[in-house]
């Protein structure tokens, strides 16, 4: 076995499987045990595999980020195989299994979110891919008897320039693994990139459009049967009574019983399931203190904001001084609902629970959290717990919360067998984890001159590690005891922002970090929780926090009475790549010059997770309905990988945030959501959707994140074009022009 | 009770209120078509009934007694001949997560067979019933307007 250390302290590992493969592993120092890496009878070694390549010539590689449309499938793909010197669509992709292996290093944690699948596995993949490259022809050099540098790729061989002679990847394999490995390995420089910056088709079309791309709902085990959830229509109700008796005999109904969540009801197929649950009678208590509208929710932020001037996040000059000498204060309050994430595959998964192992077929997020919450629910042992995940048919966060996960291994442990969990739309959108409302109080300090002075932000809002810790937690430690999973939880919440725990920025990230050169800054985060279930949701607290700091911003260009444009770029001087994507978007929105008196333009300009986005947008006012005619973005995201797939990005980042600007709002009525299906929960259509350009930045930044950046100028930029259009200042999202 | 799926004759004995979706989903194992809000809200179910588009997930299968019923998995000649809509779904990159393709390819394969010619308004106007979460909207239309016009030039050749 040899090993490659890398510049990331990761080793990987060339070995040669039972089966004559060679294998490309990587190895994180410290993580391993025993059950992460199995010796197989025969002493091979069986990894977890990043890239094998086997007796057959197949080139398999395992993706350890999920594909919910983002695009990972290809863009980690292309990674490995810039420095394989072989073609994107040669791999056979397959989606990992939970493994400390997997985890995504800036969490501890196997998990896709925060935008960061690009920027995490840039290097590690490249050299994974080189070193199979320098074993491969190093081994053809042995066997073929030349020396190295006559040698060179194509289409899986490797091939002897000058004679032409050929030998598989396959054929290779074994002797490959037996090669020494250097120390360092020499990886392409951007001008030798073949497919990097240049791969336009995606890995999984194909599949996409034949309907054969396997999601969670598809899985079909013979023998499998469904099963239905009645939860609790309130936030923490307890269940008083019910009929299960009576449910159990209808046609079809095998079993109906408790579980934590609620009620389910196990039948021979799903509309069966189903038409019981219309049967079922349930009488659950209200819980004292639960909020019952949402104004419960924002009297209870109020009511913090007035008590706890919060933790601050970011204090810069002197604040009391900025306010005590300001020629003038302006003082403006946002606020933004509550939001569900609506992905179009509803919750589902397939469990079955058996006395030594439970296999589990879902999409999720987060394997490693999935495999948590079976084993919390079960008497099974993480090790012995299988997560076979699938295509993901919308995530945006919600997948990674796997609360679907327990129901179902619960359900099965009870029921035995195979189940086939699927939730209908009104139960996706009604227990939901929801994206946190928030409250915003800005209060700023104008000099004589009426520019700002001093920055003073309160934010009002919940802290979503709260929420998610309690299965997160364990799978960070995923050697330890079950008994000590709840004081794992606990651990995480006193130990956010030490190495042990990221530190939980969900609440003000995009707040702290505003680029504006104002002298004095002070941002502060009061934590307010109304036990309403949240969770992250596509950009997180940049969701919010874009808007109340973009709209702000707006508000100060005019009582400076300068173009908000160009107050911007005044501003931005410190920070020239916001200031780039900025001037750049104004350009070819062609700012100031809508060419129609009917139609006004806003702007705004975020950073976050690494990525600079700015966004123009023109609309209209038309029978007291808003029309989002263009929307104009430029993005810096650094060195791009797969172009069209950042353009992608940003055309859905702007169609998400439309949404969630135009109509984005769950309520509740005596303490149950409102909301239920898309007449009420409505997304926005072919019909509504503006046109779109976009223009990515040249650069050789390292590559960040696009799936979530193009999502938090939008509404900001919407607003400000409201007020251009209306006179009146829109701080309440989702915009209400009645 | 009887009907037609992608040209085969099939006979299933079934609850009569069991909307359709179901019965190609899980009693036909066409897994394609897919579930989204059980209301007919957003598309994700859509097949074709005689040619016209239709919602499966609030279809019962008693109404569609002998008639003929068209998935996604019909769509494609065979493995190597894909329908030219889905050449240009994947020459236009429009899949995304993919879980609501299934579905605008139905309703646009429909609005195709009946318009061949749809301008942007008809496109709209065929397509604003299926929703997609992941925003490809602006890439089917595209793609629906760049398959009319070849289709169109084929058929002048």
């Amino acid at each position: 076995m040899t090993l490659l250390q890398t510049s990331r302290r990761n080793f990987i590992k060339a070995t040669l499987t039972g089966a004559g493969s060679l294998s490309l592993a990587i190895s994180l120092p410290g993580c391993q045990s025993l059950h992460t890496h199995k010796l197989q009878d025969d002493g091979a070694w069986e990894a977890n595999a990043w890239l094998e390549i086997t007796p057959a010539n197949q080139l398999i590689f395992t993706l350890d980020r999920v594909e919910m449309g983002q695009g990972t499938y290809t863009g980690l793909t292309t990674l490995i195989a810039e420095e394989l010197d072989t073609r994107p669509e040669d791999f056979e992709v397959r989606f990992a299994p939970a493994d400390t292996a997997y985890r995504n290093k800036d969490y501890g944690l196997q998990l896709t979110g925060g935008s960061n699948s690009l920027s995490s596995s840039w290097q590690a993949l490249r050299e994974t891919g080189a070193l199979a490259k320098l074993l491969l022809i190093r081994a053809a050099s042995e066997v073929m008897q030349v020396p190295e540098q006559h040698l060179k790729i194509e289409t899986k061989h490797v091939v002897h320039i000058a004679s032409n002679k050929k030998l598989s990847f396959g054929s290779l394999a074994a002797v490959a693994a037996k090669q020494a490995i250097p120390s360092t390995i020499p990886l392409k420089s951007k001008a030798d990139f073949k497919y990097i910056g240049k791969q336009s088709q995606r890995l999984d079309n194909r599949v996409k459009v034949t309907g054969t791309a396997q999601y969670g709902i598809d899985i079909d085990i013979p023998g499998m049967r469904y099963a239905v959830v009645s939860r609790a229509p309130f936030f923490g109700a307890e269940l008083n009574s019910d009929n299960r008796g009576e449910v159990e005999t209808l046609s079809g109904v095998e079993r109906v019983f408790q579980i934590q969540s609620g009620i389910a009801i196990v039948a021979q197929s799903y509309w069966q399931a189903r038409k019981a649950q219309e049967q079922l009678k349930l009488e659950w208590s209200f819980p004292e203190n639960a909020p019952q509208t949402i104004d419960d929710v924002f009297k209870l932020y109020r009511k913090a904001a007035a008590q706890d001037k919060g933790d601050t996040k970011r204090s810069e000059g002197d604040i009391a001084k900025a306010l005590d000498g300001a020629a003038k204060i302006v003082e403006s309050e946002f606020t933004t609902p509550f939001l569900a994430h609506a992905t179009m595959e509803p919750m589902n998964c397939t469990a079955h629970v058996q006395a030594d192992k439970v296999d589990i077929w879902t999409s999720t997020q987060a394997p490693d959290v999935a495999a948590v919450a079976v084993a919390k629910v079960t008497d099974i042992d993480l090790s012995d717990i299988h997560i076979h995940n699938q295509f993901i048919g919308g995530g945006f966060g919600r997948r990674l919360s796997q609360d679907f996960v327990s129901e179902a291994a619960e359900i099965s442990a009870k029921a035995g067998g195979v189940i086939k969990l699927i939730w209908s739309r009104e139960e996706d959108t009604q227990h939901d984890l929801y994206r946190p409302a928030s409250l915003h109080k800005l209060k700023v300090a104008l000099d004589e001159n009426n520019l700002p002075s001093g920055w003073d932000h309160q934010i009002v809002a919940p802290n979503i590690m709260d929420w998610y810790i309690w299965d997160a937690s364990p799978a960070m430690f995923p050697w330890s005891p079950k008994f000590m999973y709840s004081t794992l939880g606990k651990v995480g919440l006193m130990t956010a922002g030490t190495p042990i725990t990221p530190a939980d920025t969900s609440a003000y990230e995009g707040a702290d970090d505003i680029p504006y050169s104002i002298p004095s800054i002070d941002v502060r985060h009061t934590k307010a929780d109304a036990g309403i279930p949240v969770s992250y949701w596509r950009s997180v607290g940049h969701s919010h926090t874009a808007f109340a700091v973009e709209s702000m911003i707006s508000e100060l260009a005019e009582h400076a009475q300068m173009d908000e444009f160009q107050f911007r770029r005044q501003y931005l001087q410190a920070d020239p790549r916001a200031l780039a994507v900025l001037e750049k978007v104004a350009e070819i929105g062609r700012w100031g010059k809508t060419g129609n008196t009917d139609s006004f333009q806003g702007i705004a300009v975020h950073k976050s997770f690494g990525s600079y986005a700015a966004e123009l947008v023109e609309l209209q006012i038309e029978d007291g309905e808003i029309i989002l005619l263009k929307v104009f973005c430029a993005i810096d995201c650094g060195l791009v990988v797969n172009p069209d797939i950042v353009k992608m990005q940003m055309e859905s980042c702007i169609i998400f945030g439309a949404t969630a600007a135009l109509y984005g709002e769950i309520t509740l009525e005596n303490g149950k959501v409102k909301q239920g299906n898309f007449h009420d929960y409505p997304i926005m259509r072919m019909n509504q959707t503006p046109e779109i350009e976009v223009y990515i930045m040249d650069n050789d930044e390292p590559a960040t994140g696009v799936g979530e950046p193009g999502l938090p100028p939008l509404a900001p930029a919407i607003a400000s074009a409201l007020y251009q259009a209306s006179g009146k200042r829109f701080r309440h999202l989702p915009f209400r022009l009645a | 009770m009887k009907f037609k799926i992608n040209g085969t004759e099939k006979e299933i004995n079934l609850d009569a209120d069991t909307p359709l979706l179901w019965v190609i989903r899980d009693e036909l194992g066409l897994k394609g078509t897919k579930f989204g809000c059980g209301a007919g809200l957003c598309g994700a179910c859509t097949v074709q009934l005689n040619g016209t588009a239709i919602r499966s997930c609030i279809t019962p299968v008693s109404s569609i007694e002998g008639q003929e019923i068209l998935t996604i998995e019909s769509l494609a000649k065979d493995e190597q001949t894909l329908h030219p809509l889905q050449e240009n779904w994947i020459k236009f990159n429009v899949p995304q997560c993919g879980y609501c393709q299934s579905g605008q390819l139905m309703a646009a394969s429909a609005l195709l067979k009946q318009n061949p010619e749809p301008s942007d308004a008809d496109i709209d106007n065929a397509m604003s019933g299926n929703i997609c979460r992941c925003g490809t909207y602006p890439r089917i239309k595209s793609a629906i307007k760049q398959t009319a016009n070849d289709l169109m030039a084929a058929a002048e050749k």
